[in-house]
């Protein structure tokens, strides 16, 4: 069974994007800021990847644990050393914010100077660079980044269950996230609970920044731009629950790859660069109808469901 | 003996940094009456700077170029500078005589524009006044639009659909050859042109002035009640609410007048430029960077927007200068090291001095001496 570039192309990104939001709505979940440098995580991991393959000449997916490890670290150390100093000072939401974007310019610039750095010492291109060359082809189905993208979001999910549903720490971090004042009292250390999230989130970026890197076009502000597609996702999700932006990030990133697919059999090749259209007006909708995204809708009819049975009862 | 070529050279340096630091002071100061005055985290300011630059790199050219039939081919053209001028360029390409479009054959359509434009003081004012206008519509449009999804929700739904709908714009403006060339830019028609050699200095007085009103616009605004509602909207919104104040059309008037000003910057600061090319609209510089100014003078001081603003760009320049010295050793290129630094500075100032360097006064509405004798009537009762 031989898949075609389209359907690869949208499970590829939409399984990045599904882990993208995962991860946002993990941070938001714990601290409440909407993290504007969870993009440029992923190019940490896409840097990550580039390094091992072009610089080293090591096999493309042994930087996905060590994209993992530093996605990771950097997405803590925004936590550590810019978030956690202000909630500790009392600043509101908007210094929190305000935080994330001057660490988004720091981590821009790093990567820049680093892929000026790679370019001058090693003369290996760093910016503009597809590196598809280096994933593997596994016969019969493509290239090897779309079983590795298809397994990541599986093996995220059944762990992610797994520990939050059946593990003590998981038990602790749910009930940091829901009521982090009673969590505290009953001795769960909800700062590590939340440092822990953090560090989690940057991972599942860095790793998806590995899988974006071997089939999209990389350069420095690669995952910058996906950050409308990233809080599209999430707000579809709802921003309230991690599985929610699972859900979110899978449809925004199947209709961005088929939609714009679609319009451009009607309207012409010229509309392929707008894909950002969809999850700008999937976000907007979203704001307007059902705020509270795809969660909120579910307990929205579940409930109504649950009244309906009540009368029929009656 | 004086050297007149160094003379020169810290003239153009003067006039440069002036230009740049005003229309930043315009968009500063707009930012300043969102985020400082009213607690809106405006994170899609580019939106409306790219607005103001797209209208001003796309519009007044074109419909000059209408009204003077140039899009028609060499016969139609009555105006005998502009045939001249056509004629005159037409060696190096022969299909402009045929006709012209506005976006292949920008440079020539600019070029002979200008030499109207230059020689009539008049109507490039009111080219000018025009273009500002229409940009000052197109982002107030564009504010209230991209605010309408997200104006009733939390302040971090609207931070998200700001920058959202910012990056939509760049993009558009980044792919879209017809509006402003796309990846290849177009030129401006040039409204300060009849100054001649004083070209650069008139355009930016212009613009220092503009920026000028726009400061006396926003202290009025900050003594005034529509100031005080405001700050009482940012610091109690359900009080502000509670007592008949309509938050929804307040953040949206707001967010609307902002956009249209910092709209008129970005057109002034393309015609400046004398040029426009989307790619230098983007969000570090028309986003990040005014935030990184304003919180750095202290977003709810009036005077402290005006210290921020001048010291990112003193440091800037400063840094330019010696740009030649710093960029042998560094294996990498300087402005990636300044806007690392600006934002570890952001960071620790919000840390450390989160009010900005000048901190926010209290108002007296009434006047200082006037509370102070409420205050000491109250004593002497008591």
């Amino acid at each position: 069974m031989v898949i075609d570039p389209l359907t690869r192309d949208a499970l590829i990104y939409a399984s990045s994007l599904s882990m993208l939001s995962l991860g946002l709505t993990l941070t938001y979940l714990t601290t409440k800021v909407p993290n504007f440098v969870h993009g440029s995580l992923a190019t940490v991991g896409s840097y990550v990847l580039l390094t091992f393959v072009a610089v080293f000449n090591l096999d493309a997916y042994l930087s996905l644990p060590v994209a993992f490890l530093l996605g990771g670290l950097v997405s803590a150390a925004l936590y550590l050393l810019a978030l956690r100093p202000l909630i500790n000072r009392g600043a509101g939401l908007l210094p929190q914010m305000i935080a994330t974007i001057a660490f988004e310019l720091v981590l821009l610039s790093a990567l820049n100077i680093y892929a000026d750095i790679i370019t001058r010492t090693f003369k290996v291109q760093a910016r503009d660079v597809l590196l598809r060359r280096f994933d593997v082809q596994i016969p019969g189905v493509g290239p090897g980044v779309l079983v590795a993208s298809l397994a990541m979001v599986a093996v995220t999910t059944i762990t992610l269950a797994v520990l939050l549903y059946r593990t003590r720490f998981g038990v602790a971090m749910r009930a940091a996230i829901e009521n982090p004042m009673l969590a505290g009292t009953l001795g769960v250390n909800v700062k590590l609970v939340y440092l822990f999230s953090w560090f989690l989130a940057g991972g599942l970026a860095g790793a998806s920044g590995v899988l974006l890197g071997l089939h999209y076009q990389q350069d420095p502000a690669f995952g910058s731009r996906m950050l409308v597609s990233i809080f599209a996702s999430s707000i579809l999700g709802g921003l309230s629950s991690i599985y929610g932006g699972w859900l979110g990030g899978f449809f925004i990133g199947l209709t961005e790859i088929y939609g714009i697919f679609q319009l451009s059999r009607l309207v012409g090749s010229w509309i392929l660069p707008y894909r950002i259209i969809f999850p700008l007006l999937i976000m907007s909708a979203t704001l307007l109808i059902f705020p509270q995204g795809l969660v909120g809708l579910q307990r929205y009819i579940s409930q109504g469901l649950r009244i309906k049975a009540a009368g029929i009862i009656k | 003996m004086i050297d007149l070529e160094a003379l020169k050279l810290a003239y153009i340096f003067i006039v440069d940094l002036l230009a740049v630091f005003a229309v930043y002071l315009i968009v500063n100061y707009t930012l300043g009456l969102e985020y400082g005055k009213s607690g809106i985290p405006n994170f899609g300011k580019v939106l409306s700077i790219a607005a103001g630059a797209f209208v001003a790199g796309s519009i007044p050219g074109r419909l000059l170029a209408q009204i003077y039939d140039m899009y028609g081919g060499i016969e139609g053209i009555r105006d005998p500078v502009i045939a001249d001028c056509v004629t005159g360029l037409s060696p190096q390409k022969p299909q402009i005589l045929q006709g012209m479009d506005y976006i292949e054959d920008n440079v020539v359509i600019v070029t002979c524009l200008n030499r109207v434009l230059s020689n009539d003081p008049l109507a490039s004012l009111t080219v000018l006044l025009f273009t500002m206008l229409v940009a000052a519509g197109a982002g107030a449009g564009l504010g209230f639009i991209a605010s309408y999804p997200a104006l009733r929700l939390r302040e971090d739904y609207l931070a998200m659909t700001l920058l959202a709908f910012g990056e939509f714009l760049t993009a558009i403006g980044y792919y879209q050859r017809e509006i402003v060339g796309g990846t290849l830019g177009v030129s401006t028609i040039d409204p300060f042109g009849w100054a001649g050699g004083y070209r650069f200095l008139t355009a930016t007085l212009f613009i220092t002035l503009m920026a000028a009103l726009v400061a006396v616009y926003v202290f009025f605004i900050s003594k005034s009640p529509l100031g005080r509602v405001l700050r009482a909207m940012r610091d109690q919104e359900v009080a502000a609410d509670v007592l008949g104040k309509d938050i929804v059309a307040l953040r949206r008037n707001v967010l609307m007048v902002s956009s249209a000003l910092a709209s008129v910057a970005g057109a002034l600061w393309a015609f400046y430029a004398g040029g426009i090319i989307a790619t230098s609209y983007d969000r570090v510089s028309w986003t990040f960077l005014p935030w990184v100014m304003v919180i750095l003078g202290g977003a709810g001081n009036d005077l402290g927007i005006l210290l921020g603003t001048g010291i990112y760009w003193a440091a800037r320049k400063l840094v330019d200068q010696y740009k030649g010295l710093l960029e042998p050793i560094l294996p990498f290129s300087v402005i990636w090291l300044d806007r690392l630094v600006f934002g570890i500075l952001l960071i620790a100032i919000l840390i450390l001095r989160p009010q900005g360097v000048l901190p926010e006064k209290p108002i007296y509405p009434l006047g200082k001496n006037r509370v102070d004798k409420i205050i000491e009537n109250l004593r002497n009762r008591g």
